[in-house]
């Protein structure tokens, strides 16, 4: 899987999730950035995000995500270490 | 999920709210369930409201529950009832219960659900405790929990679920831990068995011990989600503990199933029996699927002893499907067990609607069981009502996939359901001599009925209870209520309640209608009347009513007030009052009639019922 499919897929569980089809995201966007993406939600996304992908992020990554970015990169790295 | 953007485009608001509950009750990953959660509150707007039962749940505990509450509410709908769920915040069931003011009382629940969590428990004592001391430890934290549960009983009169504790995954003392008395595993066992062996008759047990050592404790914890959000349970295990949570729930407000019915070929046994004949067939020691089909006859003997009524619906000679439980030594169901039997090359769906009408129970109240999955795509076409169990075709999974589907939990035990079958087969044979009587009565008169028939008491409140939820079709009012609720009409002043027992020549049929209702001044308002449906026709509520006018009368009664509140499936009793002699005095508009007798013109009807102090 390259990174735009990354990419790809994330944007589609992060809609669902938030339940708006047209949220935009860029690297930088935070979670402040999206309307309703809060403790709940975050842990909602990052279960969605474990199940899709089939990973498992630790517990320092799942609490502190700066950005999309970063969590992004992190998928990658679990997907790249088969975690 | 693309067929409910497909129902949802067509403006098809109902179908997409009916796709969503049956989707609710099989969707298995966090995600799949979200949406349907989303999907849910999508349509809400769209939809009138359901006439499912009201039921309030608070949900308390010493964790966070807020994942929670969005699938509960999901699975209770899909359940039939119309939830409303309040959360208590994390750790507070102390403040939530002692505080009668709280925000749990304000809501009024009908039910609280108690979470709880090993992982908030931070006074274990040490590893190295001895005996006594760590039995003191245990003891004295299910007393803190009892007393909790006393008070919120005390102040909002209603039940409790309490979970069990599940088993940590952590084995710090090895092989050791059993020999510890201290050991936190053990110390959890030792809680967990006096919460059972103590709590009261409104606390009913969801036993996440044992439903997370099903799915496995590395499964069932996830760490990560309790350091970050003292959430109790992974997520996917808070998927499969909200399902059972919820079946729970269920039960106590709706209702369980209560019947089985049964393919035989492939289904009890291993071959068909009109083919391979009865030495043919696996089923028995010495062969590894003849094991599977013996090990499966013994799981639904387990529920048959405990009030699961089992019946037979096979494609086959009556004959030959009756063979191999009369000659094959290794079965261990035999004739006897099942309350009904029905064999022949009818469709499965009329046979299944047959024996409801023999059994008098609703199809909601039947789980259908069949290796053929063309027979149950059929019985899931025609009968949507009744639970249709996906087996594989291994008989080593059938008793693993029934257990897994959870249709049969029930709240508490009655007496009642461990006579179930008996009382069902003795109404057979009922059936044989009435259609050898010349006439109704002279049946009737032949039963030789014995009716006891007393105010409410505290051993029969389970039952009455149980009746309360479950009885559809004779029942003016459908008027649910949970145990305390029950318990306090009991207690109350102005209120007169009965309960009838009644016991015949083919044996004891069970505590099996419930009455009451409240008096002011000389008016008495008729709440509840129901009655099981195995003892319609029999002269029952003549025999109660005349039992009612005359208790009325001497608390200084002049008039009896009742109501008719029309449903889906109470069409029975819709004049029930005008054969008893009541006027009707209002007719709502939405069905609803309102009935009323002077007590001067009753005559007490000939019944052909004995009322005795016991039987």
């Amino acid at each position: 899987m390259t990174y735009d499919d990354t990419w790809t897929r994330l944007l589609a569980i992060i809609r669902e999730t938030f339940e708006d089809d047209t949220i935009d995201l860029q690297r930088e966007t935070t979670a402040a950035d999206v309307l309703g993406w809060d403790s709940v939600a975050h842990v909602q996304l990052v279960i969605a995000v474990e199940e899709q992908f089939g990973i498992r992020l630790t517990t320092g990554e799942a609490a502190g995500l700066a950005n999309v970015g970063e969590l992004a990169d992190f998928i990658e790295r679990h997907l790249a270490a088969g975690t | 999920m693309d067929e409910l953007q497909a129902l949802w485009d067509a403006e098809d608001w109902p179908g997409a709210a009916r796709r969503v509950r049956e989707l609710a009750l099989e969707a298995e990953d966090y995600t799949a369930v979200m949406s349907l959660v989303r999907w849910r509150k999508r349509l809400a707007p769209h939809l009138a409201p359901t006439d499912g039962n009201a039921v309030r749940v608070a949900l308390l505990g010493n964790a966070t529950t807020e994942f929670l509450a969005p699938i509960v509410e999901l699975l209770l709908e899909a359940h039939g009832l119309r939830p409303s769920v309040h959360l208590g915040g994390y750790d507070t069931l102390a403040w939530e219960c002692l505080q009668p003011d709280s925000g749990t009382a304000a809501f009024g629940p009908d039910v609280i659900a108690v979470v709880q969590s090993p992982l908030g428990i931070q006074d274990w004592p040490a590893a190295t405790a001895a005996e006594r001391d760590a039995g003191a430890w245990a003891q004295g934290r299910v007393d803190g929990l009892l007393s909790l549960f006393e008070s919120a009983h005390a102040n909002m009169g209603c039940d409790i679920i309490a979970d069990t504790l599940h088993r940590l995954p952590l084995r710090p003392h090895g092989s050791l831990a059993p020999r510890l008395a201290a050991d936190r595993n053990r110390l959890i066992g030792e809680m967990n068995r006096q919460l059972a062996a103590r709590a009261p008759d409104y606390v009913v047990l969801h036993d996440v011990d044992m439903m997370s050592s099903v799915v496995g404790l590395d499964r069932w914890v996830d760490y990560r989600w309790w350091y970050q959000a003292k959430q109790p349970m992974s997520f996917r295990s808070g998927i499969e503990y909200a399902r059972s949570l919820t079946r729970l729930i269920a039960s106590i407000f709706r209702g369980s199933r209560k019947c089985l019915v049964l393919d035989l070929d492939n289904t009890l046994w291993g071959g068909v029996v009109g083919d391979d004949g009865v030495s043919g067939l696996a089923v028995g020691a010495g062969n590894p699927v003849g094991e599977a089909f013996v090990a499966f006859q013994d799981y639904l003997k387990q529920l048959k002893d405990r009030g699961i009524i089992l019946t037979v619906c096979s494609k086959n000679e009556l004959d030959n499907a009756r063979a191999p439980f009369t000659e094959l030594p290794d079965m261990v169901l035999s004739l006897d067990d099942f309350a009904a039997f029905r064999a022949s090359w009818d469709p499965k769906p009329d046979n299944i609607r047959a024996i409801a009408q023999d059994l008098n129970i609703g199809l909601d109240a039947m789980v259908f069981v069949d290796d053929n999955p063309a027979e149950r795509a059929i019985v899931r076409q025609l009968l949507p009502e009744v639970a249709v169990v996906e087996l594989t075709d291994d008989p080593s999974d059938y008793a693993r996939i029934l257990d897994a589907a959870g249709w049969f939990e029930v709240p508490r035990l009655s007496q009642e359901d461990t006579l179930r079958t008996q009382q069902y087969q003795a109404n057979t044979q009922r059936e044989e001599l009435r259609s050898s009587a010349d006439d109704y009565g002279t049946y009737l008169q032949s039963l030789e009925q014995r009716a006891v028939i007393r105010p409410f008491e505290d051993r029969h409140l389970d039952r009455i209870t149980q009746l309360v939820n479950k009885t559809n079709q004779f029942n003016l009012t459908t008027r649910r209520e949970n145990r305390s609720a029950i318990e306090a009409r009991m207690r109350g002043d102005n209120y007169l309640t009965a309960y009838v027992r009644l016991g015949d020549r083919f044996g004891d049929n069970g505590l099996i209608s419930v009455w009451y209702g409240h008096m002011e001044g000389t008016v008495l308002e008729i709440e509840q009347w129901l009655m099981s449906c195995r003892v319609f026709n029999r002269g029952i509520e003549h025999h109660l009513m005349n039992y009612v006018a005359e208790q009325a009368k001497s608390h200084g009664i002049d008039r009896v007030c009742g109501r008719y509140i029309p449903t889906a499936k109470n069409k029975l009793v819709a004049d029930l009052y005008e054969r008893l002699g009541f006027t009707c005095t209002v007719r709502h508009e939405d069905g609803s009639t309102d009935w009323e007798l002077a007590l001067a013109d009753y005559r007490p009807t000939t019944t052909f019922v004995e009322s005795v102090e016991d039987y």
